[in-house]
C-alpha cells in the first residue's frame, strides 16, 4: 500500500511542477501575443494617421505625395499597399482604380506582386492575386487565368475574384470554361460572370451547343448574364429529358424575359408533374402579360407551395391583368385565397 | 482493501479524470488555433464583398422568438435593421407575452395586420396574428399562442420565413453588423452548408448602443468573468476542433443560420428537447451522415454576436439547471449515435468524448472533491496530498483557460483594454476558487432534475442592454 501511495505521489509531484510550467508558459504567452497585437495595431494605426492625408493627395494626383509614398520605408509598403488598395473593394469607381494603379506602380508594389506570386506560401499568392485584380492590371490577366489551375483552392478562388475585378474580356473564355469547375465556389463563379454582364452570352452559347452534358450548368449561368439573344436554345432545354436542365431553362428564361412562343411554354409547363418544373415556369411569367398567363397562373394558387408562390408572385407583377385574377380568387378560404389577399395588400401598400 | 485505500484511490482518479480532460482540451487548442489561422487567412475583406457582387444574393430571414422582451425588443430590431446585408428580412415571433413587447413594436414601426399565406411545414402553435411595419417592408411580426418553449416560437419563424437561408437568434442577441455577410459565405462556397454557427460573446462590461457592441470591456462582477472565459474555452476549444473535422454537434441558440429546407426535412427544432440548440445540430447531424448525403455545418471562430451573462446567482443557476438537463436529454435521446461507425466523427468521437467529459464532470468533480475533503478532515487523506490533487487540477486547469485566451484574442483580435488583460487571467485562477464547484454543484442538481424528468426554463432575469 506504502508502495502504491508513494508512486502516487511522485506522479502528483510530477504532474504539479508539469502543471507551474503550463500555467506560467501560457501566462507568457498570453502576455506575448497580447502585447505583440497591440504593436501591431498600434504601428498600423500610426501609419495610418501619418499617411492617409498623403494617400488621399496622391489619389488627386498630387505628384509630392506620389513621391512620399514612393520614399516610404520598405518595412511600411505592404501596410501602405493595404491602404490604398482595400478601399477598392467597396468603391469601384474607374477614376479611383486608375489613380490606384498609378500609385501602384510607382511604388514598384507590382514587383512585389510578381514576387508574391511566385511564393511557396498560398496566402501570399492569394494577396497578390487579390491586389493586382482590384487595381485591374490588366498587363497580368495571363499569370492571373493562370493561377486558376494552382495547387491551392484559396488561390484559385482569389484568381477567380481577380479576374471578376479586372473584367478584362480577353480572359471570359477562361472563366466561362470553369463555369462547372465544383472546386472554384460556386458563389464566386456566379460574381465573375455577373461583373461581365451579357459579354460571356457568346461563349455561353458556343459551348453549349458543343457540351450538352453541361447544360444545366449553362443555363444557371444564362439566368446571370443571358439576354433575348439566348431564348431559342433556352426554349430548346425546357424540351430536355432531365427534369433539373428543363427547371434551370425556365429560371433562365425568367431572367432573359419571354416571347410569345416562350411564354406559351411556360404556360404548358405549368402542368407539368414536377414540381420544381413547374415553380420556374411559374416565375419565369414573372411580368407576362400576355394571353393566358395570368389565368394559368391563378389555377395554380393552391398547387405545391413553392409553385404557388411564384404563381402569387408573378400575378403581382402583372398590374391589372394579375390583379383581376387575384381579386378573383381573394373570397375563398383556401392557401390560394390567403396568397391572393396578401399580394393584393402588397400592391396596395408597397406597388 | 480498506476505506482509506479505496478513498485515495478515488480521489487520485478523479484527478487523474480531470487532468486528462484540460491535456486533451490542451491539445484540441492546437486543433483549434490552425482553425483560427486558416480562417483569418482565407476571410479577407474582399472575401465579405463577396455576396453584394452577385445578382442575386441568397435571402435571409432573420427569426427573433421574444418572449416578455420590453425591455430590449425596440433596440434589437433597430440593430437588426441596420445590418448590413440587404437581402434580409426580419421575423419576430412574439411568443404568447404578458408584457408591451407587441403593442411596443406594433407602435413604434407602425406595425399592421396584414393577410400572409406561407408553407405551415412544422406544427406548431395557434398564431394570433400577422403584422408588418409599414415603414419597413422586411419587417414582419407574428403574435403566436405561447407553447411554453422556444423550439415552438423558432419553427413558427421557420415556416413564415421567404428566406433560403434562416438566421434563428436571441431576443437579446446583438449581431455584429457583418454577421450575416460573414455567415452567408459558406453557403455561397459550397452549396453542402446546411448550417453555419458562429462564437458568442459576452457583452457584460462593453459599451452598448443602439443594440450594437462598441468597446469590449471585461464586467465589473466576477460572476460574469468567470462567465466570460467560460464561454470562451466552450466556444473555442472543442467546438473549433470539431468544426475542423465537419463533427459540430451544438450551433448556440444565439446565432444560427441554417438553410431552410435542411430545418424543414429534419422537422425543425424539437419541442420537446431542453436543449433545442444541440438537439437540433445533432440530427441535422445524424439525417445526412445516415443518408450519406453530403453535408457540411459550419462554425465562424470570430464574434458573431453577444449575449448578456446572467450576473446573480438564481438566474444563473436556472440557467446552469436547463443547460444540464439539456444535455443530459440529448445525450440519452441520441444514445444510439454514441460509439456507432455509422455516424462518422461524430458518432466515434465528438459525442462520446462530450458524454466523457462534459455528461461526467460534475459528476465526478464533486464527488471528488467531497471524498477527498471528508477523508482529509478524518485523517484519511493525508492533507499534503489533498493540496497536491487541488493543486494540480487548479493549475491544468488555468492553463486551458489561459490557452481559450489567447484563442480569443486570436479570434477577435479585439483586446483594445490593458487593465482587462490582468482581469482574464486572474479569472482564470479564481473561477477554480467556488465557480468552478458551484457549477459542478448545480450540474448534479441537474442530473437529478434530468432524471425526474423535470422540464422548464426557471427564472431568469431580464436586464435593458
Amino acid at each position: 500500500m506504502n508502495d502504491w501511495v508513494f508512486g502516487v505521489e511522485r506522479v502528483l509531484i510530477w504532474l504539479l511542477w508539469v502543471g507551474i510550467a503550463l500555467a506560467s508558459a501560457m501566462s507568457l504567452i498570453v502576455m506575448v501575443v497580447r502585447v505583440a497585437m497591440t504593436a501591431f495595431k498600434a504601428r498600423l494605426r500610426r501609419l495610418e494617421r501619418r499617411y492617409r492625408s498623403v494617400i488621399n493627395r496622391a489619389l488627386r494626383g498630387d505628384g509630392e505625395a506620389i513621391r512620399l509614398l514612393v520614399r516610404s520605408p520598405a518595412r511600411d509598403q505592404l501596410h501602405l499597399a493595404r491602404l490604398i488598395i482595400n478601399p477598392l473593394i467597396e468603391d469601384r469607381d474607374p477614376e479611383r482604380i486608375a489613380a490606384t494603379r498609378e500609385i501602384a506602380q510607382a511604388m514598384s508594389l507590382v514587383p512585389l506582386g510578381d514576387q508574391y506570386m511566385g511564393s511557396r506560401w498560398w496566402w501570399r499568392r492569394a494577396v497578390a492575386l487579390r491586389g493586382l485584380g482590384l487595381i485591374q492590371f490588366k498587363e497580368r490577366s495571363s499569370q492571373i487565368v493562370a493561377a486558376l489551375d494552382d495547387e491551392s483552392e484559396e488561390v484559385r478562388n482569389a484568381a477567380l475574384d481577380a479576374l471578376a475585378d479586372i473584367r478584362d474580356p480577353e480572359t471570359l473564355p477562361a472563366i466561362v470554361v470553369r463555369f462547372h469547375d465544383a472546386s472554384l465556389h460556386r458563389g464566386r463563379r456566379a460574381a465573375a460572370l455577373a461583373a461581365f454582364g451579357s459579354e460571356g452570352e457568346g461563349f455561353l452559347l458556343n459551348l453549349a451547343a458543343v457540351h450538352k452534358e453541361h447544360r444545366l450548368n449553362y443555363a444557371r449561368a444564362l439566368a446571370i448574364c443571358g439576354t433575348a439573344r439566348s431564348r431559342p436554345m433556352l426554349c430548346e432545354w425546357t424540351a430536355d429529358d432531365r427534369v433539373e436542365v428543363r427547371a434551370s431553362a425556365f429560371e433562365a428564361l425568367a431572367h432573359v424575359g419571354l416571347d410569345e412562343q416562350a411564354a406559351s411554354l411556360a404556360i404548358n409547363a405549368l402542368d407539368s408533374p414536377d414540381v420544381s418544373v413547374r415553380e420556374k415556369a411559374a416565375a419565369a411569367l414573372h411580368g407576362w402579360t400576355g394571353p393566358g398567363g395570368a389565368s394559368a397562373l391563378a389555377r395554380h394558387l393552391d398547387d405545391a407551395w413553392p409553385v404557388a408562390i411564384r404563381a402569387a408572385r408573378s400575378l403581382k407583377s402583372m398590374d391589372e391583368v394579375g390583379r383581376i385574377q387575384l381579386e378573383s380568387r381573394s373570397s375563398d378560404s383556401d392557401i390560394g385565397g390567403e396568397l391572393a389577399r396578401q399580394m393584393l395588400w402588397e400592391m396596395e401598400t408597397h406597388p | 482493501v480498506n476505506l482509506s485505500s479505496v478513498i485515495t484511490t478515488y480521489s487520485v482518479a478523479v484527478t487523474a479524470y480531470l487532468v486528462l480532460l484540460y491535456t486533451s482540451q490542451l491539445l484540441i487548442s492546437g486543433v483549434a488555433a490552425m482553425q483560427l489561422w486558416r480562417y483569418h487567412r482565407r476571410r479577407t475583406p474582399r472575401d465579405r464583398a463577396l455576396a453584394a457582387r452577385l445578382a442575386s444574393p441568397p435571402l435571409v430571414s432573420v427569426v427573433v422568438p421574444a418572449r416578455n422582451e420590453a425591455l430590449t425588443i425596440v433596440q434589437s430590431v433597430r440593430a437588426l435593421l441596420k445590418l448590413d446585408y440587404e437581402a434580409r428580412e426580419i421575423v419576430i415571433v412574439n411568443d404568447g407575452s404578458s408584457d408591451d413587447t407587441l403593442p411596443l413594436l406594433q407602435s413604434t414601426f407602425r406595425m399592421v395586420p396584414v393577410p400572409l399565406a406561407f408553407d405551415y411545414a412544422l406544427p406548431t402553435a395557434r398564431m394570433r396574428g400577422i403584422y408588418r411595419s409599414i415603414d419597413e417592408p422586411g419587417l414582419l411580426v407574428i403574435d403566436k399562442e405561447s407553447a411554453g418553449n422556444k423550439s415552438d416560437a423558432s419553427n413558427a419563424g421557420i415556416n413564415v420565413a421567404s428566406g433560403v437561408l434562416v438566421l434563428i437568434i436571441d431576443a437579446d442577441t446583438m449581431l455584429e453588423p457583418d454577421s450575416l455577410s460573414r455567415g452567408v459565405l459558406p453557403f455561397l462556397e459550397n452549396a453542402n452548408t446546411v448550417a453555419v454557427g458562429g462564437y458568442v460573446g459576452i457583452s457584460n462590461g462593453s459599451r452598448v448602443r443602439d443594440g450594437r457592441v462598441m468597446d469590449v470591456a471585461m464586467p465589473r462582477s466576477w460572476l460574469a468573468r468567470c462567465q466570460i472565459i467560460e464561454y470562451m474555452r466552450g466556444f473555442l476549444m472543442f467546438r473549433m476542433a470539431c468544426a475542423s473535422a465537419n463533427a459540430v454537434t451544438i450551433i448556440s441558440g444565439a446565432f444560427g443560420l441554417f438553410r431552410r429546407d435542411a430545418l424543414i426535412e429534419v422537422g425543425g427544432f424539437n419541442t420537446s428537447a431542453i436543449g433545442e440548440d444541440m438537439d437540433l445540430t445533432i440530427r441535422l447531424q445524424a439525417h445526412f451522415r445516415a443518408r450519406h448525403v453530403p453535408f457540411r455545418i459550419r462554425f465562424l471562430p470570430i464574434p458573431v454576436c453577444w449575449t448578456q451573462a446572467p450576473e446573480d446567482l438564481p438566474s444563473l443557476r436556472a440557467q446552469r439547471y436547463r443547460w444540464r438537463r439539456g444535455l443530459l436529454q440529448v445525450l440519452w435521446r441520441q444514445r444510439h449515435l454514441i460509439g456507432n461507425p455509422r455516424y462518422g466523427i461524430v458518432g466515434m468521437a465528438a459525442l462520446p468524448y462530450t458524454a466523457l467529459f462534459e455528461g461526467l464532470l460534475p459528476l465526478l468533480e464533486v464527488t471528488g472533491y467531497v471524498t477527498a475533503t471528508v477523508a482529509a478532515l478524518m485523517g484519511i487523506l493525508n492533507w499534503d496530498h489533498y493540496f497536491l490533487l487541488l493543486a494540480v487540477s487548479v493549475l491544468f486547469g488555468a492553463s486551458t483557460t489561459l490557452m481559450a485566451v489567447v484563442l480569443n484574442d486570436l479570434a477577435s483580435r479585439n483586446n483594445s483594454h490593458k487593465r482587462d488583460l490582468g482581469l482574464l487571467i486572474a479569472a482564470a485562477v479564481v473561477e477554480n476558487f467556488g465557480y468552478r464547484q458551484l457549477n459542478s454543484w448545480w450540474g448534479c442538481v441537474g442530473t437529478i432534475q434530468a432524471i425526474r424528468g423535470k422540464g422548464g426554463w426557471g427564472p431568469m432575469k431580464r436586464r435593458a442592454f
